[in-house]
């Protein structure tokens, strides 16, 4: 049984109509952030889920911490649906900028202590701040940092400290939204490490959204690519680096620049991600898609890929 | 004969615990058409320094210390008064932000914006100068450019606002081009087309571009050559391929060997321990050397290293480091 499940998870967005379309009696038009999500996250892996802006990654994570609710479908945890404080407890979050998510007046023992305390109040004074330096040292910082306050810390340690604060509950799986973006490449080598060696060590679960494809094949898995709304490829992530299937995924790991070689080889795709409202029933990447058939206009199902793998792309699968 | 010669560059920051050297004796060479990236960290100077060449501080209490920037048949920008560098703006040299939002005007139609630009520096009439905005959408590859002229830029989707700026950067053929972390807040897909598009700026006009990023994959998809800036010096410059692949300046190897995609998923990435440097008051010697695995105790005396040939290495290829052989080979 997966650990995490997503099903047919859906979250949408009322966009705001002008007085025109009140007057043309026009109808309520909806955007789709998230639509029709199938995600299965298993017990001790780090899946990746990326895409370019827009495309729901960070929507789909906070509907699976429970940040946000989702329109339709259900979030499943060991197969049960999960709620309120037994859910955070389980389920962590750390984000992009780790500033933002940290008190700048409270010191960062006392911060940690703080929601040490939330989740296990029996624990004294004593053995809160005990548990606090255990988990600093987990995260690899020095036991000096509690009595520190956030801005007299590197990007690379506060980032640290919101892994760390993430911990304090005992989660089973951490959903991290982007939190290597905003740090330089040489202290992001330290987060990646500090996040891998988490789930060798603790057998954590990680859900890591991000845009960085270099990131995400170092370090995932399993990779989910997200588009419009909508999952479109998903692979064991050595799969599908050596083998990308969707002409998106396609043109998204070939746009990435490569210190290695100096042009990339394959044509670049053209267009952006297109205006999400005026969408076509059918393949919503076929707009920009160098393959697109009239066929891709009908509704694209997810389908089997090789032994464990899935694509939302007709041509994508050998005819049988 | 170069563009741009820029010789023993410092630039100053106020701060409110002292004066910060953002840039701290820089020199580099931009060559007619040639595509210069300028990489490092965040905290460098790389910012500092391209900025410096147009004194675009934003208000930041920054000024330029010492220093030449001679651009070629326009004398020494560091030396001129604000009004004769406001002529050079635009016409000899453009600039272009990392975030196209802040550098266009929200109140303004895109295609006033651009013949603004135009009306500044040259004599047309208003037609003019729009039918000139037009064709300048139309080089950028704008999508249906007659109906953007009457856009406002939050109309726009991020790729489309960077190509109105670099139209506008475009407008006055300026003979440099300076590109602060152009394609940073686009995405990939994005960025893939921006880049190719001041690529082909340059093989049509011969336009020169100086690049500044952090990206290291940028910048060995479109520069020439490259210099990489730690702590407000240049520790390693030379041609792209030369410095990415036999890099010869620690900070180099180790900016390298941190990035994911060089390393199997099997073995640990390896971070640069330590932080910059403080540049209000900088260390003796080398400025990496705090930070460097191999460092000697000669290497945090004195003066910092300057750029400097290697025995064996290709024409151009300088660094900082006064080590004899790197010999653990990172590539």
């Amino acid at each position: 049984m997966p650990q995490l499940e997503f099903r047919q998870v859906e979250r949408r967005f009322p966009v705001k109509r002008d007085l025109g379309d009140l007057l043309a009696r026009r109808d309520r038009v909806w955007l789709h952030a998230v639509r029709g999500v199938d995600l299965a996250v298993r017990r001790g892996e780090i899946l990746g889920i990326v895409g370019e802006s827009g495309c729901g990654k960070s929507t789909l994570a906070r509907i699976g911490v429970g940040l946000q609710p989702a329109d339709g479908g259900a979030v499943l945890f060991d197969g049960h649906p999960l709620d309120g404080p037994d859910r955070a407890g389980r389920l962590q979050m750390v984000f992009q900028d780790p500033y933002s998510s940290l008190n700048p007046r409270m010191t960062i023992g006392t911060q940690l202590a703080e929601v040490v305390a939330h989740y296990q109040p029996q624990l004294s004074r004593a053995d809160r701040a005990a548990r606090v330096q255990e988990i600093l040292a987990e995260v690899g910082l020095v036991p000096e940092t509690a009595l520190k306050f956030p801005h007299a810390l590197s990007g690379g340690q506060r980032q640290r400290v919101s892994i760390a604060r993430a911990l304090c509950p005992g989660p089973e799986i951490l959903v991290a939204d982007e939190p290597v973006s905003a740090l330089d490449a040489s202290v992001q080598a330290q987060i990646i490490n500090l996040l891998k060696r988490l789930n060798r060590d603790k057998g954590l679960t990680i859900v890591f959204i991000s845009h960085d494809m270099n990131v995400v094949r170092y370090l995932c898995d399993r990779v989910a690519v997200m588009y419009l709304g909508e999952i479109v490829e998903l692979q064991d992530s050595a799969a599908l680096f050596a083998a990308p299937a969707h002409p998106y995924t396609r043109a998204l790991i070939a746009a990435v620049p490569d210190v290695r070689r100096p042009q990339p080889l394959a044509e670049p795709i053209s267009g952006e991600i297109p205006d999400p409202f005026a969408l076509l029933p059918g393949c919503r990447f076929a707009p920009r898609c160098p393959l697109a058939e009239p066929a891709c206009q009908a509704p694209q199902p997810m389908r089997a890929l090789g032994p464990s793998g899935l694509v939302r792309c007709w041509k994508a699968v050998p005819a049988t | 004969m170069s563009l741009l010669s820029i010789r023993n560059l410092r630039t100053e920051f106020q701060s409110p615990s002292g004066i910060a050297r953002a840039v701290d004796g820089v020199s580099f060479d931009v060559e007619p058409g040639e595509i210069f990236g300028i990489v490092g960290e965040s905290g460098c100077g790389k910012s500092a320094t391209c900025r410096s060449i147009l004194r675009l501080f934003g208000g930041a209490p920054a000024r330029i210390a010492g220093g030449q920037i001679l651009l070629d048949g326009a004398g020494d920008l560091a030396a001129m008064t604000e009004r004769e560098l406001a002529q050079v703006r635009g016409r000899d040299a453009a600039f272009i932000f990392q975030d196209p939002l802040t550098a266009l005007n929200p109140t303004m139609k895109i295609g006033r914006q651009i013949a603004e630009v135009i009306l500044r520096h040259r004599k047309a009439s208003r037609a003019e100068a729009r039918e000139a905005a037009l064709q300048l959408l139309r080089d950028v590859h704008v999508t249906s450019p007659e109906r953007r002229l009457d856009a406002y830029p939050h109309e726009l989707s991020g790729g489309l606002r960077q190509r109105v700026v670099i139209a506008m950067a475009l407008a006055l053929r300026p003979r440099l081009i300076i590109a602060d972390e152009p394609t940073t807040a686009l995405d990939v897909t994005v960025q893939d087309q921006i880049l190719r598009l001041l690529k082909e700026r340059r093989d049509s006009l011969g336009t020169s571009i100086i690049l500044i990023t952090h990206d290291l994959g940028v910048v060995s998809q479109i520069c020439d050559r490259m210099a990489v800036m730690y702590a407000g010096r240049l520790v390693e410059t030379g041609r792209v391929r030369e410095v990415l692949d036999a890099p010869s300046h620690p900070y180099t190897r180790a900016l390298l060997a941190a990035l994911p995609g060089q390393v199997g998923r099997d073995r640990a990435l390896t971070p640069i321990e330590g932080a910059p440097p403080s540049l209000i008051a900088p260390p003796p010697g080398c400025r990496f050397a705090p930070r460097c695995t191999r460092a000697l105790a000669r290497c945090t005396q004195g003066d910092p290293p300057p750029l400097a040939p290697r025995a064996g290495a290709a024409p151009g290829h300088l660094d900082a480091c006064i080590l004899d052989e790197v010999s653990d080979a990172a590539a």
